[in-house]
C-alpha cells in the first residue's frame, strides 16, 4: 500500500513540475521515478535463485499451532535482505500474515517459519504459501506463492480429566522395558516428561544439551488402553482420552499397549512407541 | 478483512525520519518568521524526547490543540495561507507537527513522502547552484529512512531487526549510490518526456511575496538598497560586438510623476504603446537576455529595443512590459537601435505631465533656477550648467548619505550635498522642470561585468541605477545621467568602484572576483537545466532534421534510451545489493569451519552448529573436546541477547589446527 500512496505523491509532484515547468523539481520526480523502478528490479533479484529445500512439521495435538518450517538455501554468492513467508491467504487459520523474515548470507540455509491454527486431528495438508520480499524500500513487492506437498500429523486433543490409567496388564512377561531400572541401555537426548534422576549431567555439562539415560529393566506392570474398554460417549472423546493416557504413562514410565480395532501394539515406553500409538490415534477413522 | 495491523516505529528510524524532515525542513526555515520556526521545530524536540523516555503520543485533544496554535502563528505571519511563502510554511509545519503522531511505520512513511514532495517546492524559489546539493542530501536521507522502515516492517515479528553491519556513513553511501544509478534514466526523462508548452493552471499569484529589484516607484534611499545586493538581476549573451560600459544603460520603469519626494510612474505612459519605433534592421546591437525571477514585469534592454519579446508590450516611454511577472528564469531576443530619436515632437499634454511639478515646495532651489534660466536660453546649455554645477562644487557620491527634509531638492543641493544616484537624477530632474525643460526619470541598470570564460555578461542587482532624460527641441528625449558628472567612475567601471568604503564586512575585491567566476557555473546551470522547456526539447531534434516532434515519437525515443540505459547500467545495478557485511562471530565461525574442511572434515554451512561438531569429532577425534569447546562458545555468542566481544571465541578459532594432534 505505501507503494501507491508514494506513487500518488510522486505524480502529484511531476504534474506540479510539469505545469510550471519547474525543471529542478521535475528533475527530482524524475528521480524519485527512476529509484523507485530500479528497486521493483531489486526486489525481484533479491528474491530470484532461492531454492525451498523442503518443508518439515512436527507433529501437533489439535488446538496447538502447527510450526511449518519451510528450508530455504540461498544457492548463490550474494545476499538477500528481508526474505518472508506469508500465507497465501488470510483465511481465519492462518491469523497472523506474516509467518517469518530473514536475511541470508550468500550460501546459507535457514528456516521460515510459518504458522497454522489446528483444530482438529488428522493429516493437516499444508495451504499455499509466498514467499515475499519489498527490499529495498518497500516499494514493491516481489513474491512467489508456493502450493506444497507438506502436511502436519496432528494427534487428538488431550482430553483434559481423563479417567485414571486403566493399570491391568501385566509386563513381565514381555521383554525388558526401556524406562526406569537398574540397567544402563543408553544416552538419549532429554524430553519434557524424563526424571531428573535419569538425566546424565557430566555429558550434559560436556555437551551443554541435557541427555537422559535410558535404562531398562523387566516390567512389573503395563497399562493397556483398549478402544473397547475406554468408557467415552463418543469417538472423539474416547480417542482424546486415549491420547491423554499415553501421555500420562508416558510421564509416569509406565509401559503401555494400544488396541485398536483395526491395529495393535505390544506394551513399550518411550518416543518412538508414543508417536506410533499418538499417529494410530490421529489417523483413526471411524 | 481485519484491518492491517499496526507496526510501531522504531528508533532508529524515526531518528532518520525525523532527519529526512529537518534537512527538507532547512531551507524553508529561513524564510519564516522566528515564532513560525520555533513552532516548527518545537514537534521535533518534544518526539526525540518521548521517543528517549518512551512515551505515548500526546492526547488528540493536545495535539489539535498545537495545530491550532501554529495555524494561529501562521496567519498572523502572513495574514493568510494563500501567497506561496504561506502555502508552503502551512505544509512545513503541518508535516512537523505530524511527528507528534508519528508512532507507527505508515505515518513515519507519510512524514518521508511528503518531505520529499516540501522539497519539491523549495524549487519554485530558489533553483540556484546549491539547490540540487540539497535536493540530493535530502532524498540520500529519505532513502536511508525508507530503507530502515522497510526492515523495521518486514521484522516486526522477530524481537529484534538484525543488524546489517552498516555504519550511518556506509547507510549514507548505499543511499547515494542508488541516487547515482537512477541519474542516467532521470536525465533521460528530464530530456525526452514531453513537456507542456502552456501551464494547465496558473502559476500562484505571488503579488503577496515581494522580491527584490527595481519597482514602479523611486524615493532616496530604494536603489541604495539594491547596492548591497549581490544577487544576478539578468545576463547578456552578445552576438556581435558588446557595447562599452558608458554604453550599457539597461532601461527599466520610467518615473514621470514626482510629489516632493517619491517618484512614480505614469498610467498613461505604461498603458499607451509606442506608435513609432526603430526599424529592427537599423539595430546596432544584438542580444539575448536570460532574466532571473524578480516577480515584476519589466523587461530590460538598451536603448532602444527594436524588438518586442512575445506576450509583451513596448509603451509610448520605452518600457517593455510583460503580461504577467517573471516567475520563472526568461529568456528573450533583444536588438537596440542606439541612435534612434525618441519623439522628437512632443504631445501638449505629455509636455504638460513631464513639466509638472508639486506647488509650494523647494522654494530656493527654483531662485536659482530662473536665475539660471536668464542667462542661459537653450535648453541644452542649461542642463550643461546644472551638470557642470554638479561637478564643480562640493557634492559628493556615497551610500548612507544624511535624511533629507520636507524641501529634498533644496535640502540636497544646499545643504547636505551627497547622495547616491537616485538623489542625482531626482534632482536633476526636477532643476529641468523649474526650467520648464520637459523632463523625467528613467531607472534601470547601468553597466555589466562582462564574464571572459563565458562570454557573456552579468548584470547584478546591485548594478542598478538612475538616471534623466530631457526632451530637446529637435533631438527628442535624451539622456543626461547626472551622477556621472559628479563621479565618473559610476558610469565608467560600474557601481562598486565608485564607492570607496566596502559595503559590509565580507566585502573583499577578491572575493567578489571569484563570486563573479563562479558565475559561468550558475550561468551554465540556468541554461541547461533551469531553461529547458518544451522549446529547447524540440531543438535537441533539429541536427537531427527532424523539426516536429510529437509526444508519441518522444515516448517511443524515451523508451529507447531508458532500454539502453538499463541494458548499461545493469551490472552495476546488480552489485548494489553488495555483500552484507558478516558480524563478527559469522566470520569466525566460518573461518573454523574452513580449518575444519582443510583438515577433512566435510561440512556444509547448511548443517547446525552441533551436526558439525558430532561429526567432526567422529573424525578428528583428539581434537573433539576442542571442536566442543569452540561450537560452545559459538552458540553462546548467538543467542546472547547483548552484542558479545568474542574474544576468546576468536582465539579459539586463531589457535585451532586441527589434525596436528597424535591420536593417542
Amino acid at each position: 500500500m505505501f507503494g501507491v500512496g508514494f506513487g500518488t505523491v510522486l505524480a502529484a509532484t511531476a504534474i506540479g513540475a510539469l505545469n510550471f515547468n519547474n525543471n529542478l523539481a521535475l528533475l527530482l520526480a524524475f528521480i524519485l521515478i527512476s529509484i523507485s523502478l530500479m528497486t521493483m528490479f531489486l526486489a525481484y533479484r533479491n528474491q530470484a535463485g532461492l531454492s525451498v529445500l523442503k518443508i518439515a512439521a512436527e507433529p501437533v495435538f489439535a488446538g496447538e499451532n502447527a510450526l511449518f518450517q519451510v528450508l530455504i538455501r540461498n544457492t548463490e554468492s550474494r545476499n538477500r535482505y528481508a526474505i518472508c513467508s506469508r500465507w497465501n491467504t488470510a483465511t481465519e487459520a492462518h491469523e497472523g500474515g506474516v509467518g517469518d523474515c530473514r536475511d541470508f548470507l550468500p550460501e546459507e540455509t535457514l528456516k521460515l517459519n510459518l504458522k497454522c491454527e489446528t483444530w482438529k486431528r488428522g493429516r493437516l495438508k499444508m495451504q499455499a504459501f509466498a514467499i515475499e520480499n519489498r527490499f529495498p524500500f518497500g516499494l514493491f513487492k516481489a513474491w512467489s506463492i508456493l502450493v506444497p506437498e507438506a502436511e502436519c500429523l496432528v494427534y487428538p486433543e488431550p482430553a483434559h480429566n481423563p479417567p485414571p490409567l486403566p493399570r491391568t496388564g501385566r509386563g513381565d512377561h514381555g521383554k525388558a522395558q526401556k524406562g526406569d531400572g537398574e540397567h544402563f541401555h543408553g544416552l538419549r537426548e532429554y524430553q519434557p516428561g524424563d526424571s531428573l534422576r535419569r538425566i546424565a549431567w557430566r555429558t550434559s555439562a560436556r555437551h551443554q544439551k541435557l541427555f537422559t539415560r535410558e535404562m531398562e529393566a523387566p516390567r512389573e506392570e503395563a497399562c493397556e488402553f483398549n478402544w473397547y474398554l475406554t468408557p467415552a460417549r463418543d469417538v472423539e472423546e474416547k480417542l482424546s482420552i486415549m491420547t491423554a493416557w499415553i501421555l500420562r504413562a508416558e510421564h509416569h514410565q509406565i509401559p503401555y499397549s494400544l488396541e485398536m480395532p483395526t491395529e495393535a501394539l505390544p506394551a513399550d515406553l518411550g518416543e518412538e512407541h508414543r508417536a506410533a500409538c499418538l499417529k494410530i490415534l490421529a489417523l483413526h477413522e471411524g | 478483512m481485519k484491518a492491517k495491523r499496526k507496526i510501531p516505529v522504531d528508533t532508529r528510524s524515526m531518528i532518520w525520519v525525523m532527519a529526512t524532515l529537518a534537512i527538507a525542513l532547512s531551507v524553508q526555515l529561513w524564510r519564516m518568521p522566528v515564532w513560525l520556526i520555533a513552532a516548527t521545530l518545537a514537534p521535533f524536540v518534544w518526539r526525540l524526547w518521548s521517543e528517549k523516555k518512551g512515551l505515548k503520543p500526546l492526547p488528540t485533544v493536545m495535539r489539535v490543540t498545537a495545530l491550532g496554535v501554529a495555524l494561529l502563528l501562521l496567519v498572523m505571519s502572513y495574514g493568510n495561507v494563500f501567497g506561496r511563502t504561506a502555502a508552503v510554511s502551512l505544509l512545513a509545519v503541518m508535516l512537523s507537527l505530524k511527528l507528534l503522531e508519528s508512532y507507527y511505520v505508515r505515518d513515519a512513511r507519510v512524514v518521508v513522502s511528503f518531505s520529499m514532495f516540501l522539497c519539491a517546492t523549495q524549487f519554485l524559489f530558489a533553483q540556484g547552484l546549491l539547490m540540487p546539493i540539497y535536493g540530493a542530501l535530502v532524498v540520500a536521507t529519505a532513502l536511508i529512512a525508507l530503507a530502515q522502515l522497510h526492515r523495521r516492517e518486514a521484522f516486526v515479528d522477530s524481537s529484534k531487526i538484525p543488524s546489517l553491519g552498516r555504519s550511518a556513513i556506509s547507510e549514507l553511501g548505499f543511499s547515494f549510490r542508488i541516487l547515482l544509478l537512477a541519474l542516467p534514466a532521470a536525465l533521460a526523462l528530464f530530456v525526452l518526456f514531453p513537456r507542456w508548452t502552456s501551464p494547465l493552471w496558473g502559476v500562484p499569484e505571488s503579488s503577496l511575496d515581494a522580491r527584490s529589484g527595481l519597482s514602479d516607484s523611486m524615493s532616496p534611499g530604494s536603489i541604495q538598497q539594491l547596492f548591497m545586493d549581490d544577487t544576478a538581476a539578468f545576463r547578456v549573451d552578445f552576438e556581435g560586438p558588446v557595447p562599452s560600459q558608458q554604453e550599457l544603460y539597461w532601461r527599466g520603469p520610467v518615473l514621470w510623476e514626482f510629489d516632493g519626494r517619491e517618484w512614480e510612474s505614469n498610467f498613461w505612459s505604461r498603458n499607451i504603446e509606442a506608435r513609432k519605433r526603430p526599424q529592427d534592421s537599423d539595430a546596432d546591437y544584438r542580444y539575448t537576455i536570460q532574466l532571473e525571477p524578480n516577480e515584476r514585469k519589466w523587461l530590460f534592454a538598451l536603448d532602444y529595443p527594436t524588438q518586442v519579446p512575445p506576450d509583451s508590450t513596448l509603451t509610448m516611454d520605452f518600457q517593455i512590459l510583460r503580461k504577467k511577472s517573471v516567475t520563472q528564469l526568461f529568456r528573450y531576443d533583444m536588438a537596440s537601435d542606439s541612435d534612434f530619436a525618441d519623439s522628437p515632437q512632443l504631445s501638449q499634454v505629455l509636455r504638460q505631465t513631464a513639466l509638472q511639478l508639486p506647488e509650494g515646495f523647494n522654494p530656493r532651489s527654483r531662485e536659482l533656477v530662473s536665475q539660471w534660466r536668464q542667462e542661459i536660453p537653450d535648453d541644452r546649455e542649461l542642463a550643461e550648467r546644472v551638470l557642470r554645477y554638479f561637478n564643480e562644487e562640493e557634492f559628493h557620491y556615497m551610500l548612507d548619505p544624511p535624511l533629507l527634509g520636507r524641501n529634498t531638492v533644496d535640502d540636497f543641493l544646499f545643504n547636505t550635498r551627497s547622495g547616491y544616484c537616485e538623489h542625482y537624477s531626482s534632482t536633476f530632474t526636477v532643476l529641468m522642470r523649474m526650467a520648464n525643460i520637459p523632463a523625467r526619470v528613467v531607472t534601470g541598470y547601468q553597466g555589466g561585468w562582462f564574464n571572459e570564460f563565458g562570454d557573456y555578461m552579468l548584470v547584478r542587482q546591485s548594478d542598478a541605477h538612475a538616471w534623466s532624460e530631457i526632451w530637446l527641441e529637435g533631438s527628442g528625449w535624451t539622456r543626461i545621467d547626472p551622477t556621472g558628472a559628479v563621479s565618473p567612475l559610476r558610469v565608467q567601471s560600474g557601481s562598486l568602484e565608485a564607492v570607496s568604503e566596502p559595503r559590509h564586512m565580507l566585502d573583499f575585491e577578491w572575493l567578489r572576483q571569484v563570486r563573479n567566476g563562479i558565475d559561468v557555473l550558475q550561468r551554465s546551470w540556468n541554461d541547461w537545466v533551469i531553461d529547458f522547456s518544451a522549446a529547447e526539447q524540440a531543438k535537441i531534434f533539429e541536427p537531427l532534421g527532424i523539426s516536429e516532434m510529437d509526444p508519441k515519437r518522444l515516448v517511443t525515443v524515451l523508451l529507447v534510451v531508458l532500454g539502453i540505459l538499463a541494458a548499461l547500467l545493469m551490472p552495476f545495478i546488480l552489485k548494489i545489493q553488495g555483500p552484507m557485511r558478516r558480524t563478527p562471530l559469522q566470520a569466525t565461525w566460518l573461518r573454523f569451519l574452513k580449518r575444519l574442511q582443510q583438515a577433512g572434515v566435510s561440512s556444509r554451512p547448511s548443517k547446525g552448529a552441533w551436526t558439525v561438531a558430532l561429526e567432526a569429532g567422529e573424525v578428528l577425534p583428539a581434537d573433539a573436546p576442542e571442536i566442543e569447546r569452540i561450537t560452545t562458545l559459538y552458540n553462546q555468542y548467538r543467542y546472547s541477547p547483548t552484542p558479545p566481544g568474542l574474544k576468546d571465541f576468536k582465539q579459539a578459532v586463531k589457535g585451532f589446527r586441527p589434525g596436528t594432534k597424535k591420536e593417542h
